[in-house]
């Protein structure tokens, strides 16, 4: 237990979130970060994103509540979140990345903390603000978000040992490749749909033939 | 008798639950043949008490003048009179007020001495000077007779330098405006509407819609060939269909609109398009209108009718629905539907007004429906009508009517939400503006609610920021001591 939740392993995100170059590498190299903190946080971004638009003032926030599902809007990040870090492992393996699975996981969800940190504020702001200073609200969720790009960037770049251009090239090609797995999926999903009509029609055409 | 008791109760429940359900069917069916609703701020369809039932079916042998043959079109006059055009038996009728009697038929007229008859009568209208323009189709003219049924003027082969060689003139609606200048709608003619002067004379072309081509089709005109461009359908302005003018001389046009978005025009006297749209960017009828069926597709404008006090609706001949708007474009009510009861439409035609009924026009069944105002329907007429004439204060009490009869009806809170905020009860406004999602106005609201409380408690904010200001101190302060006692 100590090994994922030692005090120093839940406050590493924030030294993380000003020191990101250093952060990220002894995460890699010192095994400073944790997996389940990662994903903890993960959930923790999916749940202040539902907030934030369900609870956002009508001032400025246009989204229909009853479209928002906070469940579904968990799903949808976890989904998105393992399929990039799928993607990217893939692809920074075969492109000479040194960083392993685990790494990328936790580069993910630690570099989400500047949104979980931003967007729940925002949304307590938002219910002071009128129409004209939406600016301070959008300002805020803006910096939250430019923040954790930022962070993302730099995670992948140290985890793999790339420069900055070569950091870019493996992401269009982490794109390509959720893609694919994607695609991949859906196939096999139909493939195997097929075959069990088929054993349930042979079963049915046995069953009723007695 | 423990079973017994359980079975009786059984049969009580399922009697309850099918009286409940039958009843309710039922009711609802016999009472009228249509759904009412409206869209909300965001695009879904709300349901709505009736605005307007329907009362009456009127058709030529229930008059005692033989049955119409494919009327087309249907003008009510200052006076209350309804004309008919009953195209298919070349006559105009007559008909009184309440549309039970007829007046008289005119079958024709004497020009300089001469019996003349209609043919194909397409359009009518009667102008404030009580004279009744006729589009005599066929004939290739328009006919003013005055209310004895005396000969007036015709206007027939316009010529101008506009008008191509060989034009033939076909008109099919007409509208009369207070100057007696007419304007026609001519079958084949795109420039838009037809605008001629008292004396007869044409004058120009009025209201023209510009061809509006989408970067895609231009992509794929650039792509082909010059022959291949030939072939290709041309791309040609949407017509007119319908066309009304209301008291200071604005003309209403309807037009068919394929993208669904504005199938209603308000001309000013230039012939600039200066209609409002409203909160959804649309006057044209159904906003959801997909699916895949012949029923399915954007609403099919056939006609529109100014009413009073900005209030205008617009027939939809593919689903037979009327949709009614108001001055700023907000949508008011829909109503009306296909099918062969009474009460429903199977081609329609035209629509009119008269106090707070409205007639619809249908050709294939010939027959003139009314329609009457429910209280909902003329509690929103006479709410919109208030808030034209600027008695905003007045309509909150009609608003506050039409909510009873429905609660999510977004105008109805905007009116009073808006008048409560000239009222100084922001608290309130904040709530009904919410209601009715006008952003805008709900902002303003919140505005000054945020300054009333700050004012209100600006003491106990200050003392709050002192005491935090000195606890903060003092804690540094003993911090400070206790560390030192450590050293």
């Amino acid at each position: 237990m100590n090994k994922y939740f030692s005090k120093e392993k839940l406050l590493y995100p924030f030294y993380v979130l000003t020191h990101p170059a250093d952060g990220f590498y002894e995460i890699r190299h010192r095994d400073r970060g944790s997996v389940p903190i990662s994903l903890i946080l993960t959930a923790l971004f999916s749940v202040s994103y539902s907030i934030n638009r369900m609870m956002a003032s009508f001032v400025v926030n246009d989204i229909d509540p009853r479209e928002v599902d906070s469940f579904h809007d968990l799903e949808g990040v976890f989904l998105l979140f393992f399929l990039f870090c799928i993607g990217n492992w893939s692809i920074t393996c075969l492109m000479e990345g040194e960083g392993r699975f685990k790494d990328i996981v936790i580069v993910l969800g630690y570099s989400l903390l500047p949104m979980v940190l931003t967007y729940v504020p925002a949304t307590i702001i938002s219910q002071f603000i009128a129409a004209n200073e939406e600016a301070f609200y959008s300002l805020i969720l803006f910096i939250g978000t430019a923040w954790s790009v930022v962070l993302a960037l730099i995670g992948i770049m140290t985890i793999h040992n790339y420069s900055s251009l070569k950091t870019l090239v493996t992401l269009i090609l982490t794109v390509a490749a959720m893609l694919i797995i994607v695609f991949i999926v859906m196939m096999l999903q139909d493939l195997v749909i097929q075959v069990y009509s088929f054993f349930r029609s042979i079963y049915m055409e046995l069953m009723f033939r007695t | 008798m423990n079973s017994k008791k359980t079975t009786f109760l059984v049969l009580c429940i399922l009697t309850l639950l099918f009286t409940s359900f039958m009843g309710e069917r039922y009711a609802y069916a016999a009472s009228i043949p249509y759904d009412s609703y409206i869209y909300d701020y965001r695009g879904y369809i709300v349901r709505t008490p009736a605005p307007y039932v329907p009362k009456k079916n009127i058709s030529g042998i229930s008059l005692g003048v033989g049955k119409f043959t494919n009327p087309q079109d249907m003008c009510v006059a200052p006076d209350g009179k309804i004309y008919v055009a009953d195209t298919g038996n070349n006559r105009i009728v007559v008909l009184s007020e309440d549309a039970l009697n007829v007046v008289k038929e005119i079958k024709g007229f004497t020009r300089d001495g001469k019996e003349e008859t209609f043919k194909q009568p397409y359009g009518v209208c009667v102008s404030q000077s009580n004279v009744l323009y006729v589009a005599d189709t066929e004939n290739k003219r328009i006919i003013a007779l005055d209310e004895n049924g005396e000969f007036v003027k015709c206007i027939e082969n316009p010529t101008s330098d506009v008008l191509e060689e060989g034009f033939v003139f076909t008109p099919l609606k007409v509208t009369v405006d207070y100057a007696d200048r007419v304007y026609c709608i001519a079958k084949g003619v795109f420039e838009g509407i037809m605008v001629f002067e008292e004396n007869g004379q044409f004058s120009s072309f009025f209201g023209t819609i510009n061809v509006e081509i989408s970067t895609w089709e231009k992509f794929w005109r650039w792509l082909s060939t010059k022959e291949e461009r030939s072939r290709q359908t041309l791309y040609i302005p949407t017509e007119f269909t319908g066309v009304d003018v209301d008291d200071d001389g604005f003309i209403y046009a309807s037009n068919i609109d394929t993208t669904g978005v504005q199938a209603a025009r308000r001309l000013n006297p230039r012939g600039q398009d200066v209609i409002k749209k409203g909160t959804e960017k649309n006057v044209g009828g159904d906003l959801v209108t997909g699916g895949a069926s012949t029923y399915s597709g954007p609403s099919y404008i056939v006609d529109i009718v100014y009413r009073n006090d900005g209030i205008y609706s617009i027939l939809d001949s593919k689903r037979g629905r009327i949709f009614t708007y108001d001055h700023e474009g907000n949508m008011l009510y829909i109503f009306g539907g296909l099918g062969s009861q009474a009460g429903t439409f199977t081609s329609p035609v035209a629509i009119e007004e008269s106090g707070d009924r409205i007639f619809v026009l249908d050709a294939t069944r010939a027959e003139i429906l009314t329609f009457e105002a429910t209280e909902y329907g003329s509690l929103i007429n006479e709410a919109v009508r208030l808030r034209y004439s600027g008695d905003e204060s007045q309509a909150v009490g009609v608003w506050e009517k039409v909510l009873d009869f429905n609660e999510n009806f977004e105008l109805a809170n905007v009116g009073i939400g808006k008048a409560y905020l000239t009222a100084g009860d922001n608290k309130s406004a904040m709530k009904y503006l919410k209601l009715g999602m006008s952003r805008d106005y709900y902002s303003i609201a919140f505005k000054r609610y945020r300054n009333e409380i700050l004012k209100d408690n600006l003491g106990y904010i200050l003392t709050g920021i002192v005491v935090l200001i000195a606890a903060l101190k003092i804690g540094s302060i003993v911090k400070r001591r206790k560390g030192g006692v450590k050293e």
